[in-house]
């Protein structure tokens, strides 16, 4: 049984074909990388495995269980949350009560809001948010925006955490602050990570492995250093040359 | 911190001075108090809904009628206090029945939704009328005395009251404001948007039932026009957003302040009295769009209320 997969996943708007018979699994415990340019089906990809859209052919299984058609909020019940690429931050809310949500209602779904509060500080502790816990969350910059972003997905306690290019638009510094913060969600959390990630330093850096959608379709899967030098997707990818 | 502990006394006076108003008031003033207090229920119980997802219901108006309906038709047969308690249960029910097939509907759609629901149910009671009775209205023969309506409305606009303050503080009332701020975002982190929005409309739905059986009483005679009418949604939602959407206090206070106002607005002016409503309505959202409420709590709380 795999921890995750999707199998012969299609996904059609009117006569556009977003998605091409995906198939990919991801294994308890790794870092899996999703690449492609622009428009290659990568956020329709996790649209369709969050339960936001359900697909037009294939079927979606996540930890022995067929999750294909089921709605998000049972899906995150169940233990796989994603993140928004364009933040979706409760503006009006507090940083402390944007993380609460996912006590509340996540995975844990706790009941007491004080207990919630008080695990949901815990996470801001653990992304470095917990000074401004009080904070209205419409005045954080978009760094502190997309580390909220992560630490209201982590509330909901996943196995399975989907990041939607958490790391695009920071700077080096940034980077490396949320790149290790990353793979402390692997280390100390004992999540399961798919990535989508333009950056390829960060792919490289933090993936086991990657898998590359072209056009809807994948196109390889294997090791960073593979798909680097996977000549059809250095072809698809960048026209020829793929910098790290 | 002021927290909401802090109301408590004040608001426990309140309640005491509106239990001891008609040892001393005229029939007038206890029926203007009566009015206040109709519609701070009727508000309180709205921003359970709509101030706290932040979902327009104009459905306050069908809920009212079918309140008032069922007293007219029962209250000949049945202990007056048993037809409130029914036309709340009642009320509930329909609005289940009705936001169940619904539920997906979102922003602008769902106010056309509530609105038609309102003008549907005008309408079947209007036709229900003429073949069932041939009439257009109810002549309503007994009535129990001012002031057991009098007390009875205190306790629906206190019960009311307490629970849109319970609701916001809740867990309940977080899946609620995570509604209002991003429906898709609040999916995404397990809140079951479809059913907290259903519970609310329930919870909210009950309350201007009880009014509507209570207000019936008030009347000597209904029919579908008045039962039904759009009015009583639309000054509910000049209220609410007159205090402020976001918690018990702005309901209160814009239910307290625009009931006053058109007592004395009507009494004294009754030609201008709408224009001079509608233009205290356009300033108020002009200047102060999160309601009167709001400057005053940011002042006495200076920092972030712990409820956000």
């Amino acid at each position: 049984m795999k921890f995750f997969e999707v199998i012969n996943i299609s996904k059609g708007f009117g006569g556009l074909m977003a998605l091409n018979k995906v198939d990919f699994a991801v294994d308890e415990g790794e870092i899996v990388g999703l690449i492609g340019a622009n428009g290659a089906g990568k956020t329709t990809l996790f649209n369709v495995v969050n339960g936001y859209y359900r697909p037009t052919t294939g079927i979606v299984r996540f930890r022995g269980e067929d999750i294909t058609g089921m709605k998000p909020p049972d899906i995150c019940k169940r233990g796989m949350v994603r993140t928004f690429q364009v933040v979706r931050p409760f503006r009006n809310m507090s940083v402390l009560r944007n993380v609460t949500v996912g006590k509340l209602f996540g995975r844990d779904r706790i009941l007491v809001k004080k207990e919630a509060e008080r695990e949901a500080l815990s996470i801001l502790e653990f992304v470095g948010l917990s000074d401004k816990r009080d904070v209205i969350a419409e005045e954080l910059t978009l760094v502190e925006l997309k580390r909220m972003e992560v630490a209201r997905a982590l509330a909901c306690n996943p196995h399975l955490l989907l990041l939607d290019e958490v790391l695009a638009g920071l700077t080096a510094t940034e980077m490396s602050q949320a790149m290790e913060i990353v793979s402390q969600i692997r280390q100390k959390l004992n999540v399961t990570i798919l990535i989508v990630e333009h950056v390829m330093k960060a792919v490289v850096g933090l993936c086991d492995r990657v898998v590359v959608l072209h056009y809807g379709s994948k196109i390889a899967e294997g090791t960073p250093k593979e798909i680097t030098e996977h000549p059809e997707v250095m072809e698809a990818y960048l026209g020829g040359t793929l910098e790290i | 911190m002021l927290s909401s502990r802090h109301f408590a006394i004040p608001l426990a006076l309140v309640v005491l001075g509106m239990c001891l108003i008609p040892l001393k008031a005229t029939d007038y003033h206890v029926s203007v108090v009566l009015d206040i207090l109709m519609w701070v229920a009727l508000t309180e119980s709205w921003i359970i809904l709509s101030g706290y997802t932040g979902y327009i219901s104009l459905g306050h108006s069908a809920f009212f009628g079918i309140g008032a309906y069922l007293m007219a038709m029962t209250v000949t047969s049945l202990p007056f206090a048993l037809v409130v308690i029914l036309a709340g249960v009642l009320s509930s029910v329909f609005a289940f029945a009705i936001g169940l097939p619904f539920l997906r509907i979102r922003g602008p759609y769902f106010v056309i939704l509530t609105l038609g629901l309102t003008e549907l149910t005008k309408y079947v009671f209007i036709n229900l009328e003429i073949k069932l009775g041939g009439t257009v209205g109810r002549v309503i023969m007994v009535a129990p005395d001012l002031l057991v309506l009098y007390y009875s409305m205190l306790v629906l606009a206190v019960v009311t009251t307490a629970t849109a303050y319970f609701t916001k503080n809740s867990r309940f009332g977080v899946a609620l404001f995570s509604i209002k701020e991003d429906e898709d975002a609040a999916n995404a982190l397990g809140v079951n948007t479809s059913l907290y929005k259903l519970l609310a409309f329930g919870i909210s739905a009950a309350i201007p039932g009880m009014v509507g059986a209570l207000l019936a009483l008030r009347r000597s005679y209904i029919d579908p026009y008045t039962a039904f009418s759009p009015m009583i949604s639309f000054q509910v939602i000049v209220m609410a957003f007159l205090g402020g959407v976001e918690g018990f206090e702005g309901a209160m206070v814009g239910a307290i302040i625009l009931t006053l106002i058109s007592e004395i607005l009507w009494a004294q002016y009754p030609y201008h009295y709408m224009i001079i409503l509608g233009t205290i309505m356009i300033l108020i959202v002009k200047f102060m769009p999160q309601g009167l409420v709001f400057p005053f709590k940011q002042r006495l709380l200076k920092k972030v209320p712990a409820n956000k």
